[in-house]
């Protein structure tokens, strides 16, 4: 009872947080709604035993992620009339929701055919993952450390301003 | 040899077709006459060679060509038959064609296109020849169709003058609707003939396969062709109207050869025809009229050529009355006589129209007998001729047709002809004695008459005296040599001897009448016949047949052709048609904004693709 | 709490992000969708670790998270590129593909 009135209103978080995040006009609010989302989606990973990934979440996802974004928001600092003009914003999004909703419920309808019950397990704390991490995701681990390096190279490349010639 | 006979007129007219064409304005004089006078000449010795083989016992002559259609049981060859029948029509076609050509090149030697006349002019004698050579329907009909296209391109010869072009096209028009019938004809044929080969030995060997009744509708059709071809009623309009050609033209083409096609199609057909007396007794009935009408009119004519014209119509009939009756060498006898005094005629009055500058109203000639001896001697004999006069060539054919019909009981018939033939001899009489005899208000000055222009004419009066002496009946002490010849199925007539001298004194008396009244009325002072009465007016006019036929029949459809073309044409053809385009234009102009190179919208577009995938496998695949 | 309401949210979750995708011309806000989405995918990983009991799944998400991170580097680097490129955040501005090629 209690798991399932803090599903609730976890689930509350993430979904009012998403809508808010489609829907809002400016950008920064809408970054906000995200925020929300993201700390929802921490609660949920604890909710299911996932200690470790709950915490990665909140590091990566919020501390990072998340503060970049605004960073790069406030950088970029758009004054009001120079954000997109978007008159038809409110039909677009509703000719998404009925083109989504098929998707939707076949999603929903594939997964359902998966397991129905919880077993009891142990939780997942750091010690379980990361005895899992380093003996079978060994490799994928590593490949990941390049993919990171990589993309901070790329993002230095793509993001540096022109160099004049002198 | 025998095909050499068409094809020779065919080459020449190629010959000198592509000379002429690459140089319309040089005048070779005589490469032309040379060709185009020796090629009929060496045709006309081949066909009186091949007929003296026939006259001395040679069976039927055939030779192929090469095979033209070949499309499973329908077999069409390029081949020629000569058999008696068309042993007689190639010699006098041949012979008199040649004379023709020879006084064409007199007449026509000022000419710029003289070149292209004698193209035009050897055209049709090749197609004549086939026509007549044939051995199968198919063949015939393309030589039919040639020898109309040859007519077309004759009669609008001097082609600046638009009313030449208007005459030539209704020949044309005319001789078409007449084809209509001839080609339903001879598919009624084959279709009935299933099985067996088309050439006129085997249809004439099979032909108890056909049940009475199409056989009566492919003869009535076929006799529409000859309607259009051989210029009698309802058809005929056309034939006044062609005398806007050279009178050469004329001569061959619309006196002698051409308009004959239609008797000879009959003879040929005469295997068929003898089977449906019925159809025969119509065929009959149409010549009488169509015989009768065209002397009516020509006893008011004014031009000389068109009075000719309606003569020739009035003497087709009565070779179709022959025809029809059943007495079919009596008409091939009478197609034989009339070609010599038609074209003399013909050729007599081309050579009065040169010598008076082109005059053509015989109201304004006169007196000529002193200037034109010779012209004026020649068609005294062919005038004597076509009036039925003995020992001349008509009455030995005419008076022929007209014993049948008395024989065989079709006492009308018989007397519209002998009436017709009474008034022959009185519009005849009436045009000689106009152009030589009467004093005339007007003084003319003689232009010479060149000799190649004259000669013939001695040739053909001689051939107009003698020419009857082939078909003299048992009565008068002949032996009907040419219907023994020609091994037709005459139908066979009994008459007393004593019967057939008072028709023949019956006929010799309405020519003399005629010859009289003729003189009485004309030989002294003449002048144009003025409509004062209705009667005349009517007749002068021709009884308004081509009013009546442009009111009836060519405003109507003038109607519908501008209905459609103004109404249909643009509003449903091209109506539907602009809509298609308009619709093709508004569905790419939609498609072509859906690429709008804006990405968001491309991933809607994959949206669109994954919700109708989803719709699909959710409900219509079943559950998962 | 049945790993059926999990679904649900998967589902609900990854829709909205879909809409937010299609729908939006603010270029944040596309990217936000796109985190939206992988993110839920990370959450049905964690769903089937506890179902099946193996922390496999849970290690999965962990690398997801790390990749989710470098991408969205690159993402923001984007942006920021583009907007020096034409001063403009919006979508509809990038339009290049449809741009006419002068012929040589």
């Amino acid at each position: 009872m209690l798991e399932l009135s803090i599903f609730v209103i976890l689930a509350l978080f993430m979904i009012g947080g998403s809508v808010a995040m489609i829907t809002n006009k400016q950008t920064i609010f809408s970054a906000f709604g995200f925020l929300v989302a993201m700390i929802g989606l921490a609660g949920m990973f604890a909710l299911l035993d996932s200690r470790f990934l709950a915490l990665a979440q909140i590091m990566v996802s919020v501390g990072a992620i998340v503060v970049l974004s605004m960073l790069t928001i406030l950088t970029i600092n758009a004054k009001e009339e120079s954000l997109p003009h978007e008159p038809h914003k409110y039909k677009w999004i509703l000719v998404s929701t009925i083109l989504v909703m098929p998707f939707t419920f076949l999603l929903y309808k594939t997964l359902s055919s998966f397991g129905q019950n919880f077993e009891l397990t142990q939780s997942f704390t750091s010690k379980v993952i990361g005895k899992t991490l380093f003996t079978n995701w060994v490799l994928p681990f590593e490949i990941v450390s390049i993919l990171l390096l990589a993309a901070m190279l790329g993002a230095i490349v793509i993001a540096r301003k022109e160099e004049k010639e002198l | 040899m025998l095909s050499l006979i068409v094809i020779l007129p065919f080459l020449s007219a190629f010959f000198m077709g592509v000379l002429y064409l690459s140089n319309t304005k040089k005048k070779n004089y005589a490469f032309y006459t040379l060709v185009g006078v020796g090629t009929p000449a060496i045709s006309t010795i081949f066909s009186l060679i091949i007929m003296y083989d026939l006259i001395s016992g040679a069976p039927t002559m055939h030779s192929t060509l090469f095979s033209w259609i070949n499309i499973g049981e329908f077999n069409i060859n390029v081949a020629f038959m000569a058999d008696k029948l068309s042993g007689v029509m190639i010699s006098f076609i041949t012979f008199i064609g040649t004379l023709i050509h020879v006084y064409a090149a007199g007449y026509m030697k000022d000419d710029t296109g003289y070149g292209k006349f004698f193209t035009y002019f050897n055209l049709f004698m090749g197609s004549m020849l086939l026509l007549v050579l044939a051995d199968n329907p198919i063949m015939m009909f393309v030589g039919w169709e040639l020898v109309g296209l040859s007519s077309y391109l004759l009669i609008g010869f001097y082609h600046h003058d638009s009313k030449n072009i208007s005459a030539a096209n209704k020949a044309f028009i005319l001789n078409r609707v007449g084809d209509f019938g001839f080609i339903i004809a001879i598919s009624l044929l084959f279709v009935s003939l299933e099985g067996t080969a088309f050439t006129f030995a085997s249809i004439k060997a099979h032909i108890y396969m056909i049940n009475h009744d199409t056989l009566s509708l492919i003869g009535v059709l076929l006799f529409v062709g000859a309607m259009g071809k051989s210029a009698q009623i309802p058809l005929y309009v056309w034939l006044p109207d062609a005398m806007a050609g050279p009178t050469p033209v004329s001569a061959l083409i619309h006196a002698a050869t051409m308009v004959t096609a239609g008797v000879y199609m009959v003879a040929r057909y005469s295997f068929l025809y003898e089977l449906i007396p019925d159809v025969g007794i119509f065929i009959a009935t149409i010549g009488a009229a169509s015989a009768l009408f065209a002397a009516i009119i020509a006893s008011y004519q004014s031009d000389i050529k068109k009075i000719l014209a309606y003569s020739t119509m009035s003497q087709l009939g009565y070779m179709f009355i022959a025809v029809g009756l059943g007495a079919y060498s009596s008409g091939i006898f009478h197609v034989f006589t009339h070609a010599f005094f038609k074209a003399l005629l013909f050729m007599g009055a081309g050579a009065v129209i040169i010598a008076l500058h082109h005059e053509q109203n015989i109201f304004k000639m006169g007196g000529l007998k002193k200037h034109l001896k010779l012209i004026y001697l020649t068609m005294f004999i062919a005038t004597l001729a076509i009036s039925g006069i003995p020992p001349f060539a008509g009455f030995f054919s005419k008076d022929a047709i007209l014993v049948t019909a008395f024989a065989s009981e079709h006492y009308i018939i018989w007397g519209v002809g002998t009436l017709t033939a009474g008034l022959t001899a009185f519009y005849m009489f009436r045009l000689l004695f106009t152009v030589f005899h009467a004093k005339t208000k007007e003084s003319h000055s003689i232009q010479k008459v060149p000799l190649s222009m004259t000669y013939p004419l001695l040739v053909l009066a001689l051939g107009s005296a003698t020419a009857g002496f082939l078909g003299v009946n048992e009565a008068y002490g002949g032996n009907s040599w040419i219907n023994n010849f020609l091994n037709l199925p005459d139908v066979k007539l009994h008459l007393s001897h004593s019967t057939e001298y008072l028709l023949g004194a019956l006929n010799v008396i309405l020519g003399l009448l005629g010859m009289g009244l003729a003189y009485k009325l004309f030989a002294q002072e003449t002048q144009e016949p003025n409509q004062n009465t209705l009667l005349k007016q009517v007749i002068i006019n021709k009884f308004y047949i081509d009013e009546i036929y442009l009111a009836l029949i060519i405003k109507p459809l003038f109607l519908v052709s501008h209905f459609i073309s103004k109404v249909i044409d643009p509003k449903i053809f091209d109506g539907t048609i602009n809509l298609m385009v308009f619709t093709y234009m508004r569905l790419s102009l939609l498609f072509s904004s859906l690429q709008n190179a804006k990405v968001r919208y491309y991933a809607l577009y994959v949206l669109v693709g994954v919700s109708a995938m989803s719709y699909y496998i959710l409900f219509k695949l079943g559950e998962l | 709490m049945t790993p059926n309401m999990f679904y649900l949210l998967v589902s609900i979750l990854f829709s909205l992000g879909l809409i937010g995708l299609v729908s939006r011309r603010n270029l944040f806000i596309v990217y936000m969708s796109v985190e939206l989405m992988l993110s839920s995918v990370n959450l049905l990983l964690a769903t089937f670790s506890k179902l099946l009991g193996s922390p496999d799944g849970s290690v999965i998400a962990l690398l997801m998270i790390a990749v989710i991170a470098a991408e969205a580097a690159l993402f923001l680097a984007m942006i920021i590129h583009l907007y020096r490129a034409k001063k403009s955040i919006d979508s509809d501005n990038f339009v290049k593909l449809k741009e006419r090629t002068n012929h040589a």
